[in-house]
């Protein structure tokens, strides 16, 4: 037992579990024709029937279960704070298998030609008043009643009174901001903490403004609009919803990581010698000091950003996205692709960090200004 | 209205009626959740309690006056049936009085109604006359006069009626008076009863009526429970004791009594927690006791957060681990981990004392934490680390600045590197040797640092020692003086070192003052233990050791005793040696600190080896810090080089480094115990440099030393306490806390029993009688300027003690402090007194005259240079001196009863004659005119005794008569049978 905890602490580190997760994610959501062939041919489809699911939730319960035992993982799992992180475990997956199964079924009825399974359902029909409303209300009255029950049988996660001289250690945020507490450590507060969560909720806004394609209106269906439920589900499931699990099951004393089983040792130590992209440019590659002018020492990282925000979805316009520019219009195009590139730079700069140890492409602490 | 349905409204309405019955019962549930504070469990288990306890009281008071309650009732009954008797009269007395209240309500009507015409009238006739110039008679006048006569008539009317309304009253009074008065002489006697039974009323539900019966439930209701509930959060405010708050002071609020419901009421001793009556109420919490709970509430002394409404929120903290055992179970507690004050455990409670007690050497009351605090002096603690309101008063080691006569090069070596292999009890605590530096590279670096240290310690080598006999005297006369003239005070010459068994007490502390002084033969020469004894400030002129005016032979006899204590199991240890190779490595580690690799290499090769030893002497001395506690030559300004202590006690637990003992409890009082226990057991399973190793020393302290210890380390924070609330406030003089510090540091009470402990030395004379006098009473016995005198230039006053006053050397401010806590100590803070005025021919002082020679005083007692009649076993002081050294009213306090004061002494309270024997005929040729004219006043015969001691004229200071009789005599008496007197 012992061996397979060490090993799952070991598949969780970050750097092994974000990139399996992120390789193993089109395999799962295939965006185009290759992924979906393999996944055809391994049978990952198979997830979304009634025994794929059923599988699933034996496998997630049984790792909670032994997690139960585990004197270290117990702590943080019975944390009153921590519960909705393991209810959001099984709600998100329970959503997306739901989802996921219909999608699939209806995939198969439109390619054999027949209407989604939505399409024909006039026996399902509601009435907004009384039907609807009636129904609402008695959810509404049940789940106030949860809500009332919840907080009574588990305190508030509201913390021991504070000594305002002492923080503890770690210092969290509430559950639902862990991603963002996660974000933190790769990037400045400035773009952690107020470009990101602005755009995520700007583009989150913007998304039907940007999504012209028609199919899957109304109805269930991955096949017709698999590029965009990639997109959004790796932004949503793995930039998102990870991040908090990480952030709240992973992180422990100093913020260094731990594994699910490890114990929170607040001597462990890991070496943090993180270097500027300038650095990288005129100490390691040319041999010489950083120039005085500051412009001209983060030149590199200037260009670069800019290349990577600006250039590149130019060039791509007209090279290999042509079609996607000319299907969406300019306006369309440059939201898209200022939306999507901010949200891709995330795991980028996560791998520049973990690979190369790179601490900021633009580093001018002069301005507070560092990417 | 569009009756269309795709949905089973049906199946809807049951839903709905489900649902909405599901969430009446959990909104029910909540408020009750909501409601169900901890506290009100307790307070409803108290209510109960209370009402038992109240039940059992009316049940006492019911019993007490059982028998007296008959008389009264039978009383009370008799009245009733005479009353009864008289029914009809009273009946038609009351209808009498009906008729006549209406009569004179009627009358009274009248007579109101009338004088509001006459005073309205009244205004019209003075308007009238103001405007009237030519005084022409008025009109109205006539009209006012009449009203005038009318109200008149009508008011005798009305008064008529009104006296016979009161003589009615007065009758039907009358009828009911002997009921009434049988009635109230019961309630007089029913008061307790009745009290209990009020009580009871308000208490108990079963007694109320239905009316106050609900509103009892009611008023705890939700909601409604704002206005006046039973059960509700009980606190105090404590405006004088704050907490900080981000920086702001902020009144502690303590909201203990919530549960702690009986901690005033002392009918709750046998209640269970958390119901139970505080101890010693006489001296905490009771309105009347010095610590009023108003005032200083529970929080200043135990600690906690006080605004804690429930078992877990209040920071309670165990004192045993079995007791976080059964706490987690019974109460669900877990630590509050961030509460800066957790609350202190029992065992350590008396920390808090020192909050407001802060420059106390001794706090009644608080045994555990005087004695913490004079561990903390003795041991020195305070010489390493810096305690602002322990300040040392001089260094606590030996001056090291002539050690070279005292003690040779070799012997200097081997007690540093381990000082228990001499003396197992010595105070030098142990540096090597320890948990962290036993291992064999660390050994051959001490050893090697050890003898440069002694290298500096000896510029000039060894000086060459005398075993010169002429300093050795008679070792059996030596021995005899060792226990007699007053060393034992402070010393003690024990091998053994479970021997006196681990007693941990203050006494303890008085009796190992001194060095034990085994082995004094191997460690130095007779010729400086001579010179020492003769003059000790001479060597060391700090030192504690005082003189005690030892003639030469004297100081020979005890040399040549001391000199016969060898050690020769430590003569004969190697002695250390520099060692080259490890000189080069301890040089070189040093310079690595300071300076960079290659320029560290460098000056190691211009070195040369006294360079070396130089270096390294002083690097290690500034490392072990040996000059905090030593006085020695170059170090004179340096400082301490311990972590400041004055507010450890509020340290944070993330400033206390556990390193990797994550066995231990993370609080601060576990980890102040393990660094006293073991001081370098935190560097367990670090890798660090020899450099940056703990170097606390060890001072093998016993447990109990260690718990004391860690008790007034806890009382070192920096909670702010109101000026109302400091002891000090109500001290006049703080010169006396100085004296206090001077009692303790001098060791007084090695000799002297003061504040009812100390003077064990006694136990080294067969009666206490030739042991140090106690100091009872000493500061409003002695006059100040006498003792003041005497402390700089001691003579005999008790005559036959072979134990001699020492001659310490102080300066006048120092001896000014001491007699001032002598006097604060009786509330008598004179300097000066005028002289005892009397008359000689006054009755009283013929009396005492008399009285004098019934009772014989010159048996015992010297005048001036006159010897008392009896034998030296019972000398006494001498009278002549008295009424320079006593005040008066002492005097007289101790001739009515000296056992009372000194117990044991063999003065005897002078007989004196009451009133009955004076009137015996013959009393005047038995007693005396004067004595028969006071008639038996106890208090005139003392004072004319007193003035008539206080007459006596003659020598004051025979010490040389004193001594020439007993170089003649010698002290041979001691061994006489003492129930011989």
């Amino acid at each position: 037992m012992s061996y397979i905890k060490s090993f799952i602490d070991f598949l969780s580190t970050p750097t092994i579990s974000f990139t399996l997760l992120t390789f193993a994610f089109p395999f799962i959501f295939p965006p185009n024709d290759w992924f979906d062939k393999k996944n055809r041919q391994w049978g990952i489809y198979k997830v979304w029937s009634n025994k794929g699911g059923f599988w699933i939730f034996i496998s997630i319960t049984l790792f909670f279960i032994v997690g139960y035992f585990d004197p270290y993982f117990n702590k943080t799992m019975t944390k009153p704070d921590n519960i909705p992180i393991i209810l959001m475990i099984y709600s998100m997956f329970l959503a997306v298998w739901y989802g996921m199964k219909k999608s699939y079924r209806n995939d198969d009825r439109i390619e054999r030609g027949e209407k989604p399974e939505e399409w024909n359902d006039p026996d399902d029909k509601v009435l907004v008043w009384p039907d609807l409303v009636y129904i609402e209300l008695i959810a509404l009255i049940l789940f106030m009643v949860f809500l009332i029950v919840w907080s009574i049988l588990i305190a508030a996660p509201l913390e021991e009174p504070a000594n305002p001289a002492a923080t503890p250690n770690p210092s969290k945020a509430p559950w639902y901001f862990l991603g963002l507490q996660e974000m933190l450590v790769y990037f400045d507060p400035w773009i952690a903490g107020i470009i990101f969560p602005m755009f995520i909720i700007i583009g989150m806004m913007a998304i039907p403004y940007m999504d012209i394609n028609k199919k899957g209106d109304g109805y269930y269906s991955f096949k017709e609009r698999r590029v965009g439920y990639f997109i959004f589900m790796y932004g949503w499931l793995v930039l998102w919803i990870f991040l908090i699990i990480i952030g709240t099951i992973f992180r422990g004393p100093n913020w260094n990581f731990y594994g699910p089983f490890e114990w929170w040792d607040p001597h462990k130590l890991e070496p943090l010698t993180n270097i500027n992209l300038s650095e990288y440019i005129w100490i390691k590659l040319l041999n010489k000091g950083l120039p005085s002018n500051i412009i001209l020492r983060e030149s590199v990282g200037f260009v670069i950003t800019i290349g990577y925000m600006f250039v590149m979805p130019l060039l791509l316009a007209k090279t290999k996205l042509k079609h996607i520019y000319e299907h969406y219009g300019p306006v369309r195009y440059a939201t898209m692709m200022l939306f999507g590139l901010t949200m891709f730079s995330l795991p980028i700069k996560m791998y520049l960090r973990w690979t190369i140890n790179l601490k900021y492409i633009i580093a001018i602490p002069e301005w507070f200004f560092n990417i | 209205m569009n009756d269309e349905r795709y949905w089973n409204i049906k199946l809807l309405n049951k839903w709905f009626a489900i649902s909405s019955i599901i969430f009446m019962a959990t909104f029910i549930w909540m408020f009750i959740d909501d409601n169900d504070d901890e506290f009100k469990k307790y307070q409803r288990a108290f209510r109960k309690m209370e009402v038992e306890t109240a039940n059992k009281k009316l049940l006492i008071e019911i019993e007490k006056i059982k028998d007296e309650r008959i008389i009264y009732d039978n009383n009370l009954l008799k009245a009733d049936s005479i009353f009864a008797t008289k029914k009809s009269i009273l009946d038609s007395l009351h209808l009498d009085l009906e008729i006549a209240s209406a009569k004179f309500y009627k009358a009274n009507m009248n007579f109101l109604g009338e004088k509001a015409i006459a005073d309205a009238e009244k205004y019209k006739y003075e308007t009238a006359k103001l405007h009237n110039y030519n005084d022409e008679p008025l009109q109205i006048e006539e009209i006012y006069f009449n009203l005038v006569s009318n109200v008149e008539k009508l008011k005798l009317i009305k008064e008529a009626k009104e006296y016979e309304v009161f003589q009615l009253e007065e009758q039907i009074k009358y009828v009911g008076l002997e009921k009434d008065n049988a009635q109230t002489e019961l309630n007089k006697i029913l008061k307790e009863v009745n009290i209990a039974d009020r009580k009871l009323d308000k208490l108990d539900r079963k007694k109320m009526s239905l009316s106050n019966k609900l509103g009892d439930i009611v008023r705890d209701l939700p909601i409604l429970d704002f206005l006046s509930p039973y059960y509700k959060v009980e606190q105090v405010v404590l405006p004088e004791v704050k907490y900080n708050v981000n920086f702001a002071q902020v009144p502690e609020v303590d909201r203990c009594t919530s549960c702690h419901l009986g901690i005033t009421n002392p009918d709750y001793i046998d209640a269970p927690q958390p119901f139970t009556t505080h101890p010693d109420l006489d001296l905490f919490l009771s309105s009347s006791s010095p610590h009023s709970y108003e005032q200083f509430g529970c929080t200043s002394c135990h600690a906690g957060r006080g605004r804690g409404t429930s078992f877990t929120s209040a920071t309670h903290t165990p004192s045993s681990l079995e007791q976080r055992e059964e706490w987690e179970e019974k109460y669900h507690w877990h630590e509050m981990h961030h509460w800066l004050k957790p609350m202190l455990p029992t065992k350590y409670t008396e920390a808090s004392c020192f909050k407001c007690h802060n420059n106390q050497t001794y706090i009644a009351g608080a045994e555990k934490l005087t004695l913490g605090l004079k561990l903390i002096n003795q041991k020195g603690c305070n010489n390493c680390h810096h305690i602002e309101t322990q300040k040392p008063y001089r260094k606590i080691g030996p001056d090291l600045r002539k050690l070279d006569e005292k003690v040779t090069k070799e012997w200097a070596g081997k007690w540093i590197l381990d000082p228990q292999s001499f003396r197992h009890n010595t105070k030098m605590p142990a540096f090597f040797g320890q948990s962290n530096n036993s291992d064999s590279v660390s050994v051959l670096r001490n050893k090697t640092e050890v003898a440069t240290i002694v290298e500096y310690l000896f510029p000039d080598g060894n000086k060459k020692k005398t075993h010169n006999a002429k300093y050795l005297g008679n070792k059996e006369n030596g021995e005899n003086l060792f226990n007699v003239v007053g060393c034992r005070g402070c010393h003690n010459i024990e091998e053994n070192p479970d021997n006196p068994s681990n007693i941990v007490n203050q006494e303890a502390l008085f009796r190992s003052h001194g060095p034990n002084l085994i082995g004094i033969g191997s460690k130095s020469d007779p010729e400086w233990i001579f010179n020492w004894l003769k003059n000790p400030t001479e060597y060391w002129h700090e030192t504690a050791m005082p003189s005690l005016r030892l003639t030469d032979q004297e100081a020979k006899d005890i040399t040549a005793y001391l000199y016969e204590f060898k050690n020769l199991e430590f003569e004969s240890m190697q002695p250390l040696e520099v060692n080259a190779q490890e000189l080069d490595n301890i040089t070189y580690s040093w310079l690595k600190k300071a300076f960079p690799v290659e320029e560290s290499k460098s000056r190691l090769d211009k070195m040369g080896y006294n360079d070396k030893i130089n270096y390294v002497s002083d690097k290690s001395i500034r490392h072990y810090g040996c000059f905090t506690c030593h006085n020695i030559n170059g170090y004179e300004n340096d400082k301490p080089i311990g972590a400041e202590l004055t507010h450890e006690g509020s340290k944070s637990i993330q400033k206390l480094d556990f390193g990797f003992r994550h066995d231990l409890d993370h609080k601060n009082y576990v980890w102040f115990y393990n660094k006293l226990k073991d001081p370098r057991q935190f560097d367990h399973g670090k890798e660090l440099a020899y450099e940056d190793k703990s170097r606390m020393p060890n001072f093998y302290l016993k447990d109990e030393e260690i718990e004391a210890i860690v008790t007034a380390l806890l009382g070192f924070n920096d909670d702010k306490i109101g000026e109302n609330l400091l002891a000090e406030t109500y001290v006049p003089d703080h010169q006396i806390y100085l004296g206090n510090k001077l009692i303790i540091d001098k060791n007084c009470q090695g000799c002297h029993l003061i504040d009812g402990i100390g003077g064990h030395i006694t136990e080294n004379y067969f009666a206490p009688e030739y042991a140090p006098p106690n100091l009872n009473t000493e500061g409003a016995k002695v006059q100040p300027s006498w003792l003041f005198n005497w402390f700089h230039k001691p003579y005999i006053v008790r005559p036959n003690l072979q134990v001699r006053m020492p001659s310490f050397d102080m300066t006048d401010e120092e001896w000014n402090a001491i007699i001032k806590a002598f006097q604060y100590k009786e509330n008598n803070m004179l300097d000066f007194a005028s002289d005892l005025e009397f008359d000689r021919l006054e009755t009283k002082f013929i009396a005492g005259k008399k009285l004098h020679e019934l009772g014989a005083c010159n048996n015992c007692h010297f005048y001036g240079t006159e010897f008392p009649k009896q034998a030296a076993q019972t000398w006494a002081p001498n009278l002549a001196l008295t009424k320079e050294r006593l005040q008066p009213d002492w005097v007289v306090n101790w001739l009515k009863d000296p056992q009372a004061i000194m117990p044991g002494t063999k003065m005897p309270a002078p007989y004196l004659p009451d009133n009955e024997i004076l009137n015996v005929e013959g009393a005047i040729s038995d007693w005396g005119k004067a004595i028969v004219k006071l008639g038996g006043d106890e208090e005139l015969m003392l004072e004319g005794l007193r003035d008539y001691i206080y007459s006596i004229k003659g020598k004051v200071d025979i010490s040389t008569e004193v001594k020439k009789y007993f170089k003649e005599n010698g002290y041979e008496f001691d061994s006489d049978d003492d129930d011989d007197w």
